[in-house]
């Protein structure tokens, strides 16, 4: 197994592009669920939206690649409502039910052969992220070579997508640090420490939901449109059910309800992830690993088993430490209720 | 499904395979010459039993253009159907189908082109593989009634299954106040066990040979191993109770964050399946060459027929329990009120236990009713599990009966869903807005009892 290969792999990762979009999809969910109490399970719906918004603009409506942005903020706002209207009223895990089936049926749609036109099919679409690479190569990024140091090296692409990328999670990370200390955050948090306490200050506790909801929404859909710019396409699996499990696993690693969390979170969970991958794929690069006979894991299983753990992990932090890493235990009374 | 005739129809479209990877399974820096366009032209017949039995079609010209309508190549269709066009480069062609060259009597259906186009970014192996159906032209039309009536009982079978996979999650709703997201995968254990059992067999019973429904490689047939998959299944509800979620109760972890576990669960348990099983569908052992029995304007198998009845019956046992038995009705009102019910002496441990059970085996039934169906896969109570939320959201969230109406409701709407103009990969979108419209108009259900929230 080569050690320094694996651990490269890892470091890289830990501030690659799958920790940047999480992390900005992270510090969404975080204003939803981690400072509001929102159960949003539908956050890839969200980032479904974003990169839909920017995927569409050359393919469907046949304008420049930066009116997506507008677009998939509209479409997130779009969806944000469609999901809180009926289920910001109602105990919180209606709203969990309603973001999963929404997302799911988002996926359904986008590649369904009916809507092809419009969405591209399972194929998705590609070859609209030429105007964004452009910015990166008129600033003297050049596509073809490499940036970084030492084991963080990146393409041209992938670097400018990294800046612009990592620069988006400072903004948004600051702007979430920000708005929490200001009275409107307060509020947010006090929603989720005791709703009917906020209603009967006089506050609208359904209209300041619905603000994070679609605040955390918007985030999200920029992470939908951070990965579309990275991987040059959208595709419909890429905004599957499981990833907004597996961006809710990054931030409850990191920290509910802290900033810190969910863009620390992100990175050590890629960190972990990569190292897993690494390990399993040494210990099956010669064949399948077997012990006394037995097969335990092939080449091919080596996804899955990532996967159960990121499952395992999930649970085991939120029985045993629900605060994540840098969490306060005092801020996780969601529940208390 | 099968809304055509079995016998004397030759259906006939034109499908477009795209293979992803195994074929030829060269690099991607293959020569030039390297790269195929493989046109398989198929007269698309079905047997006896109604299932597809395609025919090869000999001697079709089958001709490449590029875009810009300079021929490629061209080859006629060898005694395999085959015909396998050599290019340049992955590019954008077009291929088209000779139509004179088929044989006397046969066209291209109505439904597709003879002429076919291939995207360079749809060429994803060194060999493209285009498919051309071909058959008699004697699509049946028929009537909105008859499509009605078999969408109605395809709806009603599917109801029926979603109805007894969401009594468990129903009523471990009511009584906890716990959504349980992964009561898809516990739907998807059932069948995974049913298959374990019927397919895969357990060698080291197969000394028990001897008694019926055993074989020699101690496959067990489908009518024992559904009994023994749902008693797994309530066993691993059990289990999931007593070494899971009463111990989180116990610690005073809150609902918010068993939902959560529940999450966790439910990718543990997704991928578990996925490891053992892998990504593809694959039918039980038995009863999966049927004929259908043609009802009025319904076609069923006697297989489904019987999946409906006895679906029937086991929804019908489920409420008399309810309405009847002490069990039921201590049930009942441990989920209309936890206190008032543990103040009048009921253990409610110990029926949360017991609906635990019964939930785990109910889903596994399902699970098992809905593989002999439609095959068993790894994310098939996944995909359940929304069509569960929007039917006991519809019934009433908690309530038992609500579960078995909504759920029945369900299924029957998505299924007469494709009648008005709904295509089928999408029949499932309505659930959606019926979840929405639900929870805009009436949010404790049909059968739910209102409550003051928010």
């Amino acid at each position: 197994m080569d050690w320094s290969l694996i651990l490269s792999n890892t470091f890289r990762q830990m501030v690659g592009t799958d920790a940047m979009y999480f992390a900005i999809a992270a510090l969404g969910l975080n204003v939803q669920f981690g400072y509001t109490g929102l159960l949003n399970f539908g956050q890839a719906g969200f980032m479904a939206a974003g990169g839909y918004g920017l995927g569409m603009t050359a393919w469907y409506f046949s304008i420049s690649l930066w009116w997506g942005i507008p677009i998939a903020i509209v479409y997130a706002l779009i969806l944000g409502l469609l999901m809180g209207i009926p289920t910001l009223r109602l105990r919180s895990d209606y709203l969990a039910i309603v973001t999963i089936a929404a997302a799911e049926i988002i996926r359904l749609v986008v590649r369904s052969v009916r809507f092809k036109e419009q969405f591209g099919g399972t194929d998705g679409i590609g070859e609209f992220a030429g105007p964004f690479r452009e910015v990166g190569s008129n600033l003297g990024i050049e596509q073809g070579n490499k940036y970084g140091f030492w084991v963080f090296e990146y393409t041209g692409r992938q670097f400018w997508t990294l800046i612009v990328g990592w620069i988006l999670v400072a903004i948004f990370g600051f702007v979430v640090y920000l708005l929490m200390r200001s009275p409107w955050g307060r509020v947010l948090k006090a929603i989720r420490e005791d709703e009917d306490a906020v209603r009967s200050l006089g506050k609208n506790v359904y209209s300041y939901k619905m603000q994070s909801l679609l605040f955390g929404g918007v985030v999200g859909a920029f992470a939908g449109m951070m990965l579309a710019l990275d991987r040059g396409n959208v595709q419909p699996d890429n905004y599957s059910r499981d990833l907004t499990f597996y961006i809710l696993t990054a931030l409850v690693l990191g920290g509910l309800a802290k900033v810190s969390g969910s863009i620390v979170g992100p990175m050590l969970y890629w960190g972990v992830y990569v190292f897993i991958e690494g390990v399993l794929r040494g210990m099956t690069s010669d064949g399948p690993l077997q012990i006394g006979g037995v097969t335990i894991i092939q080449s091919t299983q080596v996804g899955q088993v990532q996967l159960m753990m990121v499952g395992a992990g999930l649970i085991a932090l939120m029985t045993f430490r629900p605060q994540g890493l840098f969490g306060n235990r005092e801020e996780m009374a969601f529940d208390d209720r | 499904m099968n809304v055509l005739k079995s016998r004397a129809v030759r259906v006939v479209f034109v499908l477009v395979t795209l293979l992803g990877v195994g074929l030829g399974g060269t690099s991607a820096h293959a020569q030039d010459s390297e790269y195929f366009i493989q046109a398989q032209v198929k007269e698309q017949q079905r047997d006896e039993n109604g299932r597809p039995d395609n025919q090869p079609v000999v001697g079709v010209t089958i001709t490449v253009t590029a875009p810009d309508g300079s021929e490629v190549g061209s080859a006629a269709t060898d005694d395999k159907g085959v015909a396998l066009i050599p290019v340049p480069a992955k590019g954008d062609y077009v291929v088209r189908l000779d139509e004179s060259t088929l044989p006397e009597g046969q066209t291209i259906a109505a439904t597709s082109n003879a002429e076919q186009v291939i995207n360079e970014s749809t060429f994803r192996t060194n060999r493209q593989i285009i498919n051309f159906f071909t058959g008699e032209s004697q699509r049946v039309e028929q009537s909105f009634f008859s499509r009605a009536a078999q969408r109605v009982a395809d709806g009603i079978r599917f109801g029926l299954i979603i109805a007894m996979c969401s009594v468990g999650l129903s009523l471990i709703f009511g009584t906890t106040g716990l959504t349980n997201f992964a009561h898809g995968e516990m739907v998807t254990f059932g069948a995974m066990m049913a298959y374990l059992l019927n397919v895969r067999g357990l060698a080291f019973v197969s000394f028990l040979a001897f008694l019926p429904f055993i074989d020699d490689v101690g496959r067990f047939h489908i009518l024992l191993a559904t009994p023994l998959a749902v008693a797994i299944g309530g066993g691993f509800g059990y289990a999931l109770d007593r070494f899971g979620f009463a111990r989180l109760r116990r610690k005073g972890v809150g609902l918010i964050s068993q939902m959560v576990i529940t999450v966790g669960l439910s990718i543990i348990l997704k991928n578990l399946f996925l490891f053992f099983f892998g990504g593809r569908r694959k039918p039980y052992r038995d009863y999966t060459l049927q004929e259908g029995l043609n009802l009025g304007p319904i076609t069923i198998t006697p297989r489904d027929l019987i999946v409906m009845l006895l679906s029937f019956v086991v929804l019908m046992a489920v409420a008399l329990t309810l309405q009847l038995t002490r069990l039921g009705k201590a049930t009942r009102a441990v989920s209309d009120n936890v206190d008032l019910a543990s103040a009048t002496g009921i253990d409610t441990s110990r029926v949360i236990r017991q609906i635990w059970v019964a939930g785990g085996a109910l889903a596994a039934l399902g699970g098992v009713f809905f593989g002999l169906d439609e095959q068993v896969g790894f994310d098939m109570g996944t995909q359940l599990l929304f069509l569960m939320f929007a039917g006991i959201t519809l019934g009433g969230l908690g309530s038992a009966y609500g579960a078995l109406v909504g759920g029945f409701a369900v299924g029957l709407f998505v299924e007469t869903s494709t009648l008005f103009g709904v295509p089928t990969e999408l029949k499932t979108a309505p659930a959606l807005l019926i979840l929405i419209l639900v929870l805009l108009v009436r949010p404790q259900g049909i059968l739910g009892r209102a409550q003051r929230v928010g």
